[in-house]
């Protein structure tokens, strides 16, 4: 029987993962994609919650706001990536160190 | 439940006037924007409407607090007190962004636009009264600033600035995200109203739940006002963005973010539990270190934006402090010091914008021997480093006397003195500009073109509430002292 706890471990080790591709990749796209991993867990969470635990709609409405919002966030995200492609013709993070003193 | 969501919607008529300024604003740039003349009717438009909005909210004041939309957003005087300070901050910076060179001249219209658009990102976050409305204003602010911070497009350090500050903005929603459906599903709903009398009452499962959640809630929230040790993003964010789209930076989201921490504090934490002291003591632990790193790591900065990054995380930090003092006292010191805070940053980044177009980079060198050039910019400028610093009987003495008093009377006794001790340390980097200016000659003496009188006229009136707030702070704190901040 699939319980409340599977969901929320899943989403666990969805945001562990995210955390993780956060920390460790260097390619820009993998980092945006490690957004996408966090956010998909917090939506998880709100739909499993409302599903199993208090049954209170407004988690559904998180849940599909969040992933809404994700899309715009990405959207924006790429537009800035393919600007500094074009600047520096890479999309490694090492590359945006200029700041850094 | 009733059909009579909209029965509230003239408390909602500066956030509509917002929203109807920005199409308009784009329905406007898209006819006008290809002549140079016309272009100015963006800008008079957009100040005739953000005056607008500052009326409708100078309307909307002194009134019941009152939760409306069903519960989603509470417009009360603490909310709109702040929502005038963003105002007033957003109209300098639109006025700013007109005649600064750091922005290209196609592209600034669209950052009206996107300020307009942050604007109403700010006004959500500061009413916020559920999880949905913080969420969506915390987007609405982030998305749109990721845009305004890589709006030079040709810029390597711009889109960099841009590029760091989608990614960290990216991760921290999320984690926040993450933390608040936890909150969620021990809580059961999604509204603030109401959850402070449930925290005492839940088991000790719940209470291992939540205790990480609002860690993680907190990562959030303390990425907006670039608090230690999430403050990574914010001198680069200030170093690499156009330096009028970094003065908005300073301004909006940073109050907003205060105002949603202030908020969250007051509802979730005004009932006894092992949760409101453990939420104490990461405030405590927070302000100290966003004080303490924020200071130090100023002194050895070259770049006067940079500094003025580090500088606006260590007031951040104080600003902080003032919430550990759970209650309506420390939210006034707050109140008093975001308005002298807005007044400062302003002054201080108008003439670094000015200088910086004059020199083309904002290093400490180009401030030096600036009083034998301008001496009226050279004077202001000083006035405001003072107040920053906090040398009474300028603002910033006052409103830093105010939250180290009520520190005091709480029995804060370490905050206290490490908030002292920073203020000491301030003094170094702050004074170190008023030294340059004063004490060193000029490095060359060509002779460069005044910046126009009415500019000067309006960096005056930016510092005269500095005078003002410093010497007639009484009274205003006892009118503040009159109105019902909150909807509790």
């Amino acid at each position: 029987m699939i319980n409340l706890w599977a969901y929320l471990g899943i989403s666990f080790i969805l945001f562990i993962c995210g955390i993780m591709v956060m920390i460790a990749r260097k390619n820009i796209i993998a980092l945006l994609l490690g957004v996408e991993l966090i956010l998909n867990a917090a939506a998880l969470n709100f739909a499993a919650y409302t599903k199993f635990s208090n049954g209170n709609l407004d988690g559904h409405i998180m849940s599909l706001f969040i992933i809404i919002i994700a899309a715009a966030e990405s959207a924006v995200g790429l537009g800035i990536v393919i600007r500094f492609f074009q600047l520096r013709e890479s999309i490694h993070i090492d590359d945006a160190s200029t700041l850094q003193n | 439940m009733h059909l009579n969501y909209l029965a509230n919607i003239g408390r909602y008529i500066p956030e509509i006037l917002l929203v109807i300024l920005m199409v308009g604003l784009i329905l406007i740039e898209a006819t006008y924007k290809e002549d140079e003349k016309d272009r100015r009717y963006i800008f008079i438009t957009a100040i005739i409407g953000l005056v607008a909005t500052f009326v409708a909210i100078l309307f909307n004041m002194g009134g019941k607090p009152q939760a409306i939309f069903t519960n989603s957003i509470v417009i009360d005087d603490f909310s709109s007190l702040l929502k005038l300070i963003m105002v007033l901050g957003t109209i300098a910076v639109v006025y700013l962004s007109r005649f600064s060179k750091d922005i290209y001249e196609t592209l600034k219209t669209e950052f009206v636009i996107m300020a307009v658009g942050i604007l109403i990102g700010g006004f959500l976050l500061a009413s916020a009264n559920n999880m949905l409305t913080l969420y969506l204003g915390i987007e609405t602010l982030s998305i749109l600033s990721y845009v305004m911070a890589s709006l030079k497009k040709n810029d390597e350090r711009s889109s960099e600035a841009g590029l760091k500050y989608a990614l960290y903005g990216g991760v921290s929603a999320g984690i926040m995200l993450f933390g608040l459906s936890h909150i969620f599903g021990v809580l059961g709903t999604i509204q603030f109203t109401g959850v402070a009398a449930m925290i005492p009452n839940l088991t000790t499962v719940q209470m291992a739940i939540l205790m990480p959640s609002f860690v993680l809630f907190f990562a959030g929230i303390g990425y907006k006002i670039a608090a230690v040790p999430f403050h990574m993003w914010s001198p680069d964010v200030y170093e690499g963005s156009p330096t009028p789209v970094t003065t908005f930076f300073a301004i909006v989201p940073k109050i907003a973010g205060i105002a949603v921490l202030i908020r969250v504090t007051s509802v979730f934490f005004t009932v006894e539990s092992p949760m409101k002291v453990g939420w104490i003591g990461l405030m405590l632990v927070v302000s100290a270190l966003t004080m303490t790193v924020g200071n130090v790591t100023a002194i050895g900065q070259k770049s006067v934006k940079r500094m003025l990054a580090y500088s606006s995380i260590s007031h951040a930090g104080i600003m902080m402090a003032s919430l550990v003092m759970i209650g309506d006292v420390g939210i006034r010191a707050v109140l008093f010091y975001a308005i002298t805070y807005l007044f400062m940053t302003l002054v201080a980044f108008y003439i670094t914008s000015i200088v910086q177009d004059k020199y083309g980079n904002d290093h400490f060198d180009r401030f030096s021997g600036l009083i034998y050039r301008y001496p009226w910019m050279a004077v202001m400028m000083t006035v405001v480093m003072f107040s920053l610093t906090g040398i009474p009987p300028l603002a910033g003495f006052v409103a830093k006397y105010n939250i180290l008093s009520s520190l005091i009377n709480s029995k804060f006794y370490t905050l206290a003195v490490i908030l002292g001790l920073n203020s000491v340390v301030s003094a170094y980097y702050y004074l170190k500009i008023v030294r340059l200016m004063v004490l060193k000659q000029p490095e060359s003496e060509e002779a460069i073109e005044g910046f126009g009188f009415l500019n000067q006229m309006i960096i005056v009136v930016m510092t005269l509430p500095i005078f003002v707030l410093g010497i007639f702070w009484e009274t205003i704190m006892s009118f503040a002292n009159v109105s019902k901040l909150f909807i509790n």
